[in-house]
């Protein structure tokens, strides 16, 4: 019987492929996420930043745009990590490489470049002077909150992103099923998109739906003014009614009262969301959620890897 | 007459939708040597098709697309139309995977056509009149399969050796009685009956045609895909102690797999990380590292990204990261593809000078003449008459020259071959004679 010879375990591997893949960072062009990062954070707050956590509808859709490039560079990060060397993990896996480790190793840089990316779309939103929430919930931080929700969304939809590589046998069809995927979390948000009652729960499989309640709830979305039925009945000002115009004279009317703040915040009244409520239970709600769904779909690509022996050649 | 309206449309649907291609299907089988009664079950039937088409991938591809449809209409008529966005939804997926059951068939049909030797011109009617088009064809004696599925799977019945050889302490003893696979609910096997014992510091040459078992057998001897087979290492069972003994055995694969973007030194450092024992201290890790470098001829290039070396470099460091752990059994598939004769000749020099060292080398290789002088024995895989790769020989270089009455190994490789492949189709009497020796030699 040969003697029992200790091999590199699952800590010391993890360390050989973390360094392994920071090497990569800088020699094969990983480290471009970082600015695409910042550039798409700077396109956003351009496009939708103005109202956001001013008004109802400015915040629901900036929460929108913020899931989605958070979505965004989370698919971009690790949709092809694993797929472009799938080979050579087949190889290093036949000669003794850990599975667990390899993709722990992933998780570990995965983690480094959202948390980066997170800082980076703040530090953007800052600098464009876009409004941020100011009131914390669960820490006592509001900027930490709204960090570790940018952060969480981040790396869910990495993990996602990992998975797909993981059974996708080529970078082609990684990058094939990418936009499928990209389609269904913007679709399914629940929010932003009015869906049928019946495909509401499967909104739940998205990290979009996570992402935007809590960066609403993280905004008070429910204490904010509604002004799209204001800015509607302004565009009916002109609006002739037996040779009057009643709809301008109202507007005139309120505006000369003072009441225009009062009617907007009666309208937000009415469209009120529970789940937007102001609430560290929401907000550690959605954390939880897209915690899970990232453990999950870790463990669904451990399962999908160690089945790479069975790869054709 | 609403009764009458709705008999018309199910009995027309039975006729032309299932029965008649069921019936063309079992006129087709029976040509094809498959059991006629498979054609009247549903689903069954098309995969059916594709073996006979010899696509058997793509019939499978049906068969599930087929199974993907009827769920998702039997689904989407369970929910009615009580919520229509969503059964509209089922509609649009059914519609889809319909148009990639059509794009099968015509996969399908058109290979059906070239195995009877028919114009590609009949694909389109048989895609639209499936099953008059079969009965067609099923009937007139004009259209006959070049192929029967009987041909492509008949059970071999090439003589066996059947026995054990006795396990040598200084070297590989491979006993492997079968190694199979259950491929889509049927058997397959990949090898059958091989047995040798390859002595330390032997430099074996792996010779095969293509389907022969080549990997299967790397494969099954380094433990990486279990056989029914007992393979020992010197005293170590390698089955039984396979996660000790993946480090004794080196494996290099056709492909030069490495990160591109790492250093040639880092690269083979990893290497040594994850193959040497924990207990080896890191400056004698280094160590090893530089020896290994100098011996492959890399020292110059240890700071290069691996993307920057040449084909012969590449390769030399993918040998290098398997040797780093010292291995006693050193596998190598075709380590010369891509290389020039020349750069290749040292490269099997330089296995030639591991196997001095008392390894045992076992090389792939499809150029073996030129280098045939550095091995000392040579294993011939063949494929016999079940298509089941089998041992034709095993022995000195020299001796199978005279086995086959050739010259080269090229001309051993042609005479194995199937008559299918361009060879001479004699595999199953090689496979026979070798049988008889190897009984001779063990009494």
């Amino acid at each position: 019987m040969k003697k029992k010879i200790r091999r590199r375990g699952r800590f010391s591997q993890t360390i050989i492929y973390l360094g392994k893949l920071f090497r990569m960072f800088l020699f094969q062009n990983d480290w471009k996420v970082l600015p695409m990062s910042a550039v798409i954070a700077g396109l956003v707050c351009f496009a939708v930043g103005g109202n956001l956590y001013k008004t109802m509808e400015g915040t629901l859709m900036g929460s929108f745009a913020i899931s989605c490039i958070c979505v965004w560079n989370g698919f971009f990060n690790s949709i092809q990590s694993i797929c472009r060397e799938r080979a050579i993990v087949k190889r290093e896996h036949r000669s003794g490489l850990h599975i667990s480790s390899y993709v722990l190793a992933h998780m570990i840089y995965q983690a480094t470049l959202c948390i980066a990316q997170a800082v980076i779309t703040i530090s953007v939103c800052d600098a464009m002077k876009v409004k941020l929430p100011n009131e914390p919930l669960v820490t006592p931080y509001p900027i930490l909150d709204f960090g570790i929700t940018l952060f969480l969304i981040t790396y869910a939809a990495d993990m996602l992103a990992l998975l797909i590589s993981s059974f996708a046998k080529t970078t082609t069809a990684a990058m094939t099923i990418m936009p499928f995927m990209l389609i269904v979390q913007l679709l399914f948000s629940g929010a932003f998109f009015n869906l049928p009652e019946q495909a509401m729960p499967l909104t739940n499989l998205t990290v979009t739906k996570f992402g935007l309640t809590s960066l609403c709830a993280q905004g008070d979305y429910n204490s904010l003014p509604m002004v799209s039925i204001w800015n509607s009945a302004v565009k009916l000002k002109g609006v002739d009614v037996g040779g009057e115009k009643p709809i301008q004279e109202a507007l005139k009317a309120i505006e000369e009262n003072g009441s225009r703040e009062e009617i907007l915040m009666r309208t937000a009244e009415y469209n009120q969301n529970p789940a937007y409520a102001f609430d560290p239970d929401v907000v550690v709600g959605c954390w939880m959620a897209l915690i899970l769904w990232s453990i999950a779909y870790i463990i669904v690509t451990i399962i999908m890897l160690e089945n790479i022996d069975k790869d054709k050649r | 007459m609403e009764h009458f309206d709705f008999f018309l449309t199910t009995g027309f649907q039975v006729v032309f939708g299932y029965l008649l291609p069921a019936i063309g299907s079992a006129l087709i089988f029976y040509k094809c040597g498959i059991k006629r009664r498979w054609a009247f079950v549903p689903f069954i039937r098309e995969y059916l098709l594709g073996v006979c088409a010899d696509k058997e991938r793509e019939g499978r591809v049906y068969l599930g697309l087929a199974v993907a449809a009827a769920v998702m209409s039997g689904i989407a008529d369970l929910m009615g139309q009580k919520v229509y966005a969503i059964w509209a939804l089922l509609q649009v997926v059914c519609l889809s995977i319909r148009i990639a059951q059509l794009l099968y068939s015509v996969r399908i049909f058109t290979a059906l056509v070239k195995v009877f030797g028919k114009s590609k011109k009949w694909v389109l009617p048989m895609v639209l009149f499936e099953g008059a088009v079969l009965i067609y064809w099923g009937l007139s004696p004009q259209y006959v399969p070049r192929k029967k599925v009987t041909d492509r799977e008949i059970e071999a019945e090439t003589k066996l050796l059947g026995a054990d050889v006795q396990s040598i302490l200084d070297g590989l003893t491979v006993n492997i009685n079968e190694r199979s696979v259950i491929d889509f609910f049927r058997k397959k096997v990949l090898l059958k009956d091989i047995h040798m014992c390859i002595p330390k510091g032997h430099m074996v040459l792996l010779l095969g045609g293509s389907g022969a078992g080549k990997t299967t057998y790397l494969n099954a001897v380094t433990g990486y895909e279990k056989a029914d087979a007992r393979i020992t290492l010197g005293e170590d069972d390698v089955y039984f102690d396979y996660d000790k003994m993946m480090y004794d055995i080196g494996f290099v694969p056709q492909q030069d797999l490495m990160r591109g973007n790492d250093t040639v030194a880092l690269t083979l450092s990893d290497a040594a990380m994850l193959r040497l024992p924990s207990s080896v201290s890191m400056a004698e890790r280094k160590k090893r590292v530089a020896e290994v470098l100098e011996q492959f001829g890399l020292t110059t290039v240890k700071d290069n990204l691996v993307e920057k070396l040449s084909g012969g470099q590449r390769k030399r460091l993918s040998i290098a990261m398997e040797f780093i752990s010292d291995p006693t059994l050193f596998i190598l598939d075709e380590p010369d593809s891509g290389l020039d004769g020349v750069v290749a000749r040292s490269l099997f020099e330089k296995l030639r000078s591991i196997a001095d060292e008392g390894k045992i080398v076992v090389v792939i290789t499809h150029t073996p003449d030129r280098v045939i002088d550095l091995f000392d024995d040579v294993i011939v895989l063949a494929k016999d008459a079940g298509r089941t790769g089998r041992l034709a020989w095993y022995g000195p270089v020299e001796k199978a020259y005279e086995f086959f009455g050739k010259n080269s190994m090229e001309e051993i490789l042609l005479s194995i071959n199937q008559k299918d492949e361009g060879g001479e189709g004699r595999a199953d009497e090689f496979i026979e004679k070798y049988a008889d020796y190897m009984r001779a030699e063990m009494g």
